[in-house]
């Protein structure tokens, strides 16, 4: 406690800038974290330039998690980091962050007294609504208090949704009007196009014709966003799946229908032709057969 | 196998054409197959093949295989080198110059040329001579193997290289070649008997690279890798006999899988498709089963393989033990639209696997019964599958299709008979083609073809049951797989072949029944029946008078003589009396049954016994006859057009169950637009039992009623409250509900209603403004976020609709279409399809379909002249590189575009393509559209209609489409269509007055002018030329003629039947041709034929130069263009022509000079000159032996005569028009000494002396 003291008061009194002085306060708190790690893991003294080497790994580390954070949250376009930015940026640097929690809350921690307090503006103080929330055990008392509640507790809200069906159905439908109007004005200025008319080309352009190397494999194969589709509806069918069967389908595509006729006729067919019933490994076809080494004495071919 | 087997045996069946005889002098009984190395880069192939035979004749000295395009390296029969040539007249039809230009003689000429090597004639484009060191083997009849080398080096068809443009190896750029053509095209690929009567046993092997497989014929025996390890060899056996016309092969990076169901069943696809592989086949197996069952016959290969390749040339095409399809048919499970068409696909193919490949025919005048029978057990699986009603209405299409045909084009015949020699009763005169070979044959005729047979094989059923049918189909597959398994009695396996009287011999066992009737009105004979039917009613005596006229006179008719069922449903029942047609009655007294007033409200007893109430109202009171029905069960290959009263049209479709009587009805009902017609078909569209074709075509029937009713119409537009009803939200009626495709019914109505609703029309005939807002609220809300299928059918359905509301632009002064001054409406609509085609982009559909409606709407818009008519963007959707189906929308646009724009530019655009293009599909394509929106017709002014176009048409069917059945066809489709049978009337004058004097001179044939004198007269001519021209040349071509003089006696003695005194292939002497034959006519005609073949024996004794004789040829092969040799002769001839007409009427630039000189000789008199060509020729040639009296005075006075002649003659012997630019000189040069008699010939510009 001494030496933190001296240290803040050396700084403050000498020809100092604010910046030295923070830079000196922040200096001092650091070896007086690492001092105390190293008590904590049973030193009971230490050479000053280990201290300060430490000390110097310890700011370092800080730094980067501090500049790495900054730049997951402009990533995001946001301003202040948030706590996930931290956590990201600790997975990133190689740190299991699930170890933390423990870490805080381990029984032989030395606490570090206080900074000295420097009374700050004075925020006026804003209606308060409920108790605010006291710190944990293992968090520093010194350390700021919790917000007001009403920051971070749910307050469920029920708005009346919009409930028009007629409604909702003309803003989905304008919306994806208005973003495939977008997205395709968007393709078709920044890349080459055709147009229609020759004294226009900006009113109905058209994004140019592109030949493929490979063309029936966009031709058939469906998009990603159809087949994301198609997984979900054939969740939701699982219920309705009894319906279905019942709907006169003169073109039986029905894929379970037709899986539980399939399941009869196997064995049928299984035994018509003579191969082996169930064991799907034991297939039998020339096309899954290895393929034979050379012989060594020329073959005929 | 026992050599002499055979003959005894041919000599038991051999009789009449029940029997098959061999047309070769031996039979192959083994082949094998080695392409040892496949090269993607450079598409090449290299292999061998070697074919064991047997020869059947002791004399055999020479063997004549298919091969086209192939380049044989070296040819050994029993490890002897062997001496071989390679001719084939199809390469070029007409030779070089030749100014015919009428596709008459074209077609003729065509059909020789396609003759002379056709196999089923004993013919080939390879002779090999057998080594005189084996005759004597050869006499013991022993066997002979046949070891060609050979490689392939880019071919034109017959093998498809599709290679992809990307970086990687050829595996991973999803590399792959496959076999295709149209019938028998395997010798496109590998030497062979390509007919589908030679069947032998076969062993395959392809090395590929190992990230490849190689799929073939018969069973993969075992897969072997190379001794560098980076390649393997896929060794094939196919022990059923199998002709080479059923071989196919498909190399590439295929993804496997083996059938779940059937684990002998394997299916191949390209790389990243094998999700879509899995679902589109998993129904395979019960294709299977179903015609397991019915044919009571297993499937008869151990093995089935199925591969989906890219760039296919027809979308199903069936060999021995595998098919090949498009992989365009490949789906997943989203997609509605294709399922149904891809399972009749694999249906199909099937079916052919049964007949046609495994067995096969044994003359092309058989293919009907094996496209027919495939057909038939093909519609069998249908209506097992897809129920009776769709069944039905497959049938009646058919039906529908195969009547317009054939009123159209005169007829399709499925068994011609060729009677040798007598030619006079051509059986296809009607056509611009020879219906001889199947090579020759139009590919839409083809089509109709298939379609007429399986028609037929149902009237048979009809006629003797489907239980019997089966049991004849059931008797053929086991007679088939009897023979099949007899290893070594090769002579056995003839019974996997089926002819037309085989199958007939079949049934009368079976049944018991006579159906040649039958079958010489439908098989024998070509035509449909065109019945048309009006009624009375006799109250008096309770009588229906029902009169049936027939027009058998129309070309495409014949006249039906038989009986006919007829179907009348009155009030009391529905009753069938059957009618004898007979020869003279046209009136029909059918009593009627029901003698009840209608007043007694009683139920209606239907056909199918169920009993309605019906409102009778509408009704004549007098009448109790409620609808008639001729021929309804479609038992008559016929059109009807019957004549009944509206009120029985709505009765018909609001109460005959079957679904053709409700869509004859719907189409009946066009004609009377009442309110009563409105409310029937209203009715209809909303019963849901209804079958969901017939509501579909009663939506565009409504709105032509709409139409023609349209100042009377009352409420909104027709099918707007309907499909509110059906499809919209209950509480906002202007929203579409989300999309639910779940009942495919609604989801068939739901997609059309739209499309039929845009055809309203309102007084000003402009599509109501209410319309075209209900379809952009339908694209506007549709949503397809919860729905199990894909919306892309749809949603294109969506856009055709919008194009169908396009109405033509109102235009001030022809003033430029600009943006400002568009209609508000196009403006929504392009707006729309602006946004489509550019999602399309970003999101494409399957099969693009989306883009393929906008790029058709695009065009509608140009059309109707909204957007400026330009097809610079249908050109850039037209490239290779786009999906199949975009390029084929884009091209008909642009093909659209340049008819209506009369385009010089874009038409050579097309033309290119159709030269150029890398995908055979879109070169056949392009051709057939341009068939079917010709640019201009025959009998029509157009300025596209040139010498040039003539000339660049003419050389694409004569040259430039060698490598292709079915393009060569279509272009001599297009050029029928363009120009007609005769010659192009844009040509200049003289030779049209050539034809003119043909027709004119008909009636004065003299018959006691003897051919020869025609022979005569023409070889001097040439000599002359000649000879003034060209002496060193000369020679040469004579030489060519006294050779060709002795091989073509007896190459033309082998095609047809031999004598037993003619020793064979050992060449006479040229003198000895006039001691064989006393009739001189004969002796002429045969040298015609030889003329065929003039080259071959040029070099046959030494391997060496009969090897560079192929080089040349391959040569010529590479350029089609003729060679400068030849260059020379065509302008020799045309000096001749000189005379006759003024300089500057057919003069080319280049020949001008020299003619100038012809001319001034000419001038001094044709006798003298005459006089002079033969003398000359006397001694040169051996042929002009024949020349009885070759004075120049008799022999110009008869030249109609002999030009007449000779054209009869041409008719009769095909083989006359042979392909050697000698002869087409000579031909050419008859033509014009004709022309120069001719009085058509005063027409032109003559020089005064002449003339006097």
């Amino acid at each position: 406690p001494t030496a933190t003291a001296g240290a803040g008061g050396s700084g403050s009194k000498q020809d100092s800038t604010p910046e030295d002085n923070y830079y000196l306060a922040w200096r001092r708190r650091l070896q007086v974290v690492v001092s105390s790690l190293l008590t904590e893991a049973g030193f009971e003294s230490a050479q000053k330039a280990s201290v300060e080497t430490l000390t110097e790994m310890l700011q370092s580390y800080l730094l980067e998690i501090g500049r790495s954070a900054k730049s997951y949250c402009e990533h995001t376009a946001r301003t202040q980091p948030t706590l996930s930015d931290i956590v990201v940026t600790l997975v990133e640097m190689g740190f299991n962050v699930e170890t933390l929690p423990a870490y805080a809350m381990r029984s032989q921690r030395m606490v570090i007294t206080a900074p000295p307090v420097t009374s700050g503006p004075v925020t006026p103080k804003a209606l308060t609504a409920r108790q605010k929330k006291s710190h944990p055990p293992h968090v520093p008392s010194h350390f700021p208090e919790f917000p007001d509640p009403h920051t971070y507790i749910k307050t469920p809200m029920y708005h009346e949704p919009l409930s028009d069906y007629q409604v909702l159905r003309e803003k989905a439908a304008s919306q994806r009007r208005d973003v495939e109007r977008a997205l395709t004005r968007f393709m078709a200025k920044t890349g080459k196009t055709q147009s229609l008319f020759k004294d226009d080309v900006s009113t109905f352009p058209l994004i140019a014709a592109r030949p493929f190397t490979i063309p029936y494999l966009t031709a058939l194969l469906p998009s990603e966003l159809e087949m994301q589709q198609m997984e979900e509806t054939d969740s939701l069918e699982q219920d309705e799946q009894t319906d279905t069967e019942i709907l006169p389908l003169h073109i039986n595509m029905d894929e379970s229908s037709a899986e539980k006729e399939n399941a009869s006729v196997l064995q049928q067919n299984a035994s018509l032709s003579g191969s082996q019933t169930g064991e799907e490994n034991l297939i039998d076809n020339p096309y899954l057969r290895p393929v034979k080494k050379p012989k060594i004495c020329g073959e005929v071919n | 196998m026992p050599p002499t087997g055979l003959e005894p045996c041919r000599m038991n069946r051999k009789k009449g054409d029940k029997g098959f005889e061999s047309p070769r002098p031996y039979k192959l009984t083994h082949q094998v197959v080695c392409i040892n190395n496949i090269n993607f880069q450079r598409k090449s192939v290299v292999g061998f093949v070697e074919l064991t035979i047997f020869p059947t004749v002791a004399n055999l000295n020479r063997i004549k295989l298919n091969s086209k395009q192939c380049r044989i390296y070296r040819v050994r029969v029993n490890d002897l080198e062997a001496a071989f040539i390679y001719n084939d007249p199809t390469l070029e039809v007409c030779h070089h110059e030749s100014k015919q230009r009428n596709l008459n003689y074209f077609s003729n000429a065509y059909a020789a040329a396609v003759s002379a090597v056709d196999p089923d004639a004993g013919n080939g484009e390879l002779c090999i001579k057998v080594p005189s060191e084996l005759w004597k083997h050869v006499d013991e009849l022993k066997v002979l193997k046949v070891h060609i080398n050979f490689s392939l080096d880019q071919p034109k068809g017959g093998l498809h290289f599709v290679v992809p443009n990307v970086e990687g190896s050829m595996a991973e750029r999803g590399a792959h070649v496959f076999s295709c053509g149209y019938q028998n095209s395997t010798r496109f690929w590998f030497p062979c008997v390509d007919s589908y009567s030679e069947l032998c046993t076969w062993k395959l092997e392809y090395t590929v690279d190992a990230a490849m497989v190689a799929v073939s014929n018969g069973d993969l025996v075992e897969t072997i890798y190379t001794h560098d390890m980076r390649k393997k060899t896929f060794h094939y056996m196919l022990t059923i006999p199998t002709a080479a016309s059923n071989i196919s092969l498909a190399i590439g990076p295929f993804e496997i899988l083996v059938d779940p169901y059937m684990h002998e069943v394997t299916h191949f696809c390209l790389p990243q498709l094998l999700p879509l592989l899995k679902h589109t086949t998993s129904y395979l197996h019960e294709v299977f089963e179903f015609y397991e069952e019915i044919l009571t016959c297993r499937y008869p290969y151990s093995c089935f393989k199925t591969v989906f390749i890219d760039e296919a040339y027809v979308e199903v095409a069936a060999y021995a033990s595998m098919s090949i399809f498009s992989t365009n048919l490949l789906h997943s499970a989203m997609i509605i639209d294709e399922t149904p068409l891809t399972r009749r696909c694999l249906a199909q193919s099937l079916a052919q696997q049964f007949f046609g490949c495994f067995i096969s025919r044994m003359s092309w005048s058989d293919e009907w019964v094996l496209k027919g029978i495939s057909g038939y057990i093909y519609g069998l699986w249908m209506k097992k599958t897809f129920g009776v009603n769709e069944y039905r209405h497959w049938i009646k299409e058919e039906l529908d299709q195969i009547v317009a045909y054939e009123l159209k084009t005169g007829g399709v015949l499925l068994h011609p008979i060729f009677g040798g020699g007598k030619e006079k009763d051509n059986p296809a005169s009607h056509l611009h083609f020879s219906i001889k070979h199947p090579h020759t044959l139009s590919w839409e005729y083809y089509t109709m073809f298939q379609c007429k047979a399986h028609l037929v094989m149902r009237l048979i059923e009809n006629r003797i049951s489907m239980e019997f049918m089966l049991q004849v189909f059931n008797k053929l597959l086991s007679l088939a797989s009897t023979a099949s398994s007899q290893k070594f009695q090769s002579h056995m396996w003839s019974q996997m072949l089926v002819s037309t009287s085989g199958f007939l011999k079949s049934i009368s066992n079976v049944s018991g029944k006579d159906i040649q009737p039958l079958i010489k009105q439908w098989v024998d004979q070509s035509g449909v029946v065109k019945f048309y039917g009006s009624f009375a009613f006799n109250r008096k005596r309770n009588v229906l008078e029902l009169e049936i006229k027939q027009d058998y006179t129309s070309p495409g008719t014949q006249k039906y003589v038989g009986p006919l069922k007829v179907t009348v449903q009155e009030l009391d029942g529905s009753f069938n009396h059957t009618l004898q047609i007979e020869e003279n009655s046209l009136k029909h007294d059918i009593p009627c049954h029901s003698k009840s007033r209608r007043n007694k409200k009683k139920k209606i007893p239907l056909m199918n016994g169920e009993e309605v109430d019906m409102d009778l109202s509408a009704m004549d009171a007098d009448s109790p006859l409620l609808w008639i029905r001729i021929d309804p069960d479609m038992s008559v290959l016929r059109k009807v057009e019957f004549e009944q009263s509206d009120f029985m049209w709505q009765y018909q479709l609001r109460y005959e169950r079957d679904v053709v009587a409700q869509e004859e009805s719907i189409l009946a009902l066009e004609k009377f637009p009442t309110p009563a017609s409105r409310l029937a078909l209203t009715d209809i569209l909303e019963q849901e039992q209804c079958f969901y074709r017939v509501r579909m075509l009663a939506c565009f029937c409504l709105a032509k009623i709409a139409n023609s009713m349209v100042s009377t119409w009352t409420g909104p537009p027709a099918m707007k409250s309907l499909f509110t009803r059906m499809f919209c939200c209950k509480t906002c009626p202007n929203i579409v509900k989300t999309n639910n495709f779940m009942s495919f019914q609604s989801y068939f109505l739901q997609k059309t209603m739209p499309v039929a609703m845009a055809l309203l029309r309102d007084v000003h005939n402009l599509c109501p403004k209410e319309v075209l807002t209900f379809i952009l609220d339908l694209i506007k809300y549709n949503d397809n976020r919860k729905n199990k299928f894909s919306d892309n059918y749809y949603r294109a359905e969506m856009i055709d609709a919008l194009a169908n509301s396009v109405t033509p632009a109102v235009s001030v002064n022809n003033e430029v279409r600009t943006l400002d001054n568009l209609n508000p409406d196009v403006r929504l609509i392009l707006e729309e399809i602006t946004r489509f085609l550019n999602m399309e982009k970003l999101l494409p559909s399957y099969r693009h379909t989306i883009t393929v409606s906008c790029l058709r709407a695009i065009r509608v818009l140009q059309k109707n002249g909204h957007v400026p008519s330009d097809p610079a963007l249908f050109k850039s959707y037209a490239e290779y590189g786009h999906f199949v189906d975009i390029r084929i929308a884009a091209l008909e646009a642009v093909v659209d575009y340049t008819k209506v724009d009369r385009s010089y530019e874009e038409l050579q655009w097309l033309l290119t393509m159709i030269q150029n293009d890398p995908v055979p599909y879109v070169r056949h394509k392009i051709l057939n559209m341009l068939t079917r929106n010709p640019p201009f017709t025959k009998n029509m002014d157009s300025p596209l209609c040139n010498e040039a176009l003539v000339d660049q048409l003419w050389k694409l069917m004569n040259s430039g489409t060698s490598h292709d059945w079915r393009l060569r066809c279509g272009a001599v489709d297009l050029y029928f269509t363009l120009f007609g049978l005769s010659r192009p009337s844009c040509l200049p004058l003289p030779e049209l007055g050539l034809v003119l004097n043909l027709k004119e001179k008909k009636a004065v044939l003299n018959p006691t002018i003897i051919p020869e004198a025609v022979a005569g007269s023409q070889e001097p001519v040439s000599n002359l030329n000649s000879h003034t021209q060209l002496i060193g040349f000369q020679n040469a071509e004579e030489d060519h003629l006294a050779k060709e003089a002795s091989a073509n006696l007896s190459a033309h003695q082998q095609g047809v039947k031999r004598k037993s005194d003619t020793p064979l292939g050992s060449p006479l002497e040229p003198g000895q041709i006039l001691e064989k034959n006393d009739d001189n006519s004969k002796v002429k005609l045969k040298i015609r034929f030889s003329n065929s073949q003039e080259e071959e024996e040029v070099d046959m004794d030494t391997v060496h130069d009969s090897q560079a004789f192929i080089y040349h040829h391959l040569n010529m092969l590479e350029r089609p263009s003729t060679p400068g040799l030849s260059k020379v002769r065509p302008a020799s001839s045309r000096s001749v022509l000189m005379p006759q007409h003024s300089p500057g009427c057919d003069v080319t630039a280049s020949a001008k000079p020299q003619w100038g000189m012809d001319l001034s000789r000419k001038g001094i008199g044709k006798e003298q000159s005459a006089l002079e060509m033969n003398v000359l020729s006397v001694p040169a040639t051996p042929l002009s032996a024949f020349t009885k009296e070759p004075s120049s005075s008799k022999h110009s006075d008869h030249h109609h005569h002999h030009h007449h002649e000779h054209k009869k003659k041409k008719k009769k012997h095909k083989h006359k028009h042979k392909h050697k630019h000698k002869h087409d000189s000579k031909e050419k040069e008859k033509e014009t000494f004709t022309f120069s008699n001719s009085p058509a010939s005063g027409r032109s510009v003559r020089s005064p002396s002449l003339s006097d």
